[in-house]
């Protein structure tokens, strides 16, 4: 049987290549619908007053929200919301009946808090097939634009279903 | 919140378990948080027709979770460094997700004071679904 994706060394070549950057924001609202969503009831995330008096910048970012990629309906996925970036960055012709996450790493320099604008470049890390699952890592470094200080890494992995 | 330090951890210390339960309206929620609109997560017909059994949690709010506990459990001068998971199962709307976590280390480095955990998502029937880790600096009381 063929397999359902291969990985060729016109593949592997694009790993590491980095796409365009794309800017990420955290403002007071995106992090209290965040937070909102894991159902935590901490004021650092919803008191910019309580935040403050903590010695943050306004409230914090719940661990694993990393800001939301800036949309335009011309330029993102209606769907997930991330990015279509025009050129570099790896183009893979993945299968499509199927699409579950597969895990995510989250490496922390800093604290996200809201008002923070943040710089992602992203790229492939790793491209596995198992049976009809094609497992596709990326890695992510997010920069906050106004520091140009690295405030977070994140390793992504997807699993198309072929 | 308390503040856990350094000196009152050992390696083999549970930490106080988080227990989720999602309705279908938190996961909505947490999509427009996210910004992923998967349908799997909302539509139960468009998740059948992948193939799935129903709806599923999204396996980021899982790392979520485990955010939280960690979160929760190190308190307000604690600083999470590091934390992930890989999904090696499927949560379910519904359904009890104990999240879950045990130290496997500590250390002393540059003067920072380091915690390592096993953290996981376990299902009603035990089984981890969400397995991984994380690496927290803790105060000291010294």
């Amino acid at each position: 049987m063929a397999e359902v994706f291969e990985v060729t060394d016109e593949v592997k070549a694009q790993y590491g290549v980095e796409g365009p950057p794309w800017t990420y924001e955290a403002t007071t609202t995106s992090i209290r619908m965040y937070a909102r969503g894991i159902g935590s009831v901490d004021p650092i995330h919803y008191d910019v007053d309580f935040a403050k008096s903590q010695g943050f910048r306004s409230i914090v970012a719940p661990l694993g929200y990393i800001g939301t990629p800036t949309f335009h309906p011309d330029t993102n996925d209606g769907t997930f919301g991330f990015p279509r970036r025009a050129g570099g960055g790896a183009r893979l012709n993945l299968p499509t009946k199927g699409l579950l996450d597969g895990g995510t790493e989250t490496e922390y320099l800093d604290y996200i808090c809201a008002g923070d604008m943040l710089v992602e470049t992203s790229s492939l890390a790793d491209v596995r097939v198992r049976g009809n699952m094609v497992f596709v890592t990326n890695e992510a470094v997010y920069k906050n634009q106004e520091s140009g200080k690295v405030v977070a890494k994140q390793r992504l992995t997807s699993i198309h279903i072929g | 919140m308390s503040q856990v330090f350094f000196e009152d951890v050992a390696e083999g210390l549970e930490i106080p378990e988080l227990k989720k339960n999602c309705s279908t309206q938190q996961l909505v929620l947490w999509a427009a948080g996210s910004g992923d609109f998967y349908q799997i997560h909302y539509d139960k017909d468009f998740a059948q027709g992948t193939g799935l059994p129903g709806l599923i949690v999204h396996g980021a709010l899982k790392h979520a979770f485990l955010g939280q506990l960690v979160h929760d459990w190190m308190g307000p001068k604690g600083e999470l460094r590091k934390f992930g998971c890989s999904y090696r199962g499927m949560d379910y709307p519904n359904e009890d997700i104990r999240c879950r976590g045990v130290v496997t280390k500590k250390y002393t480095e540059n003067g920072k004071n380091f915690v390592e955990l096993d953290i996981w998502t376990e299902n009603p029937a035990g089984k981890k679904t969400s397995p991984g880790t994380a690496t927290v600096a803790l105060p000291s009381k010294n």
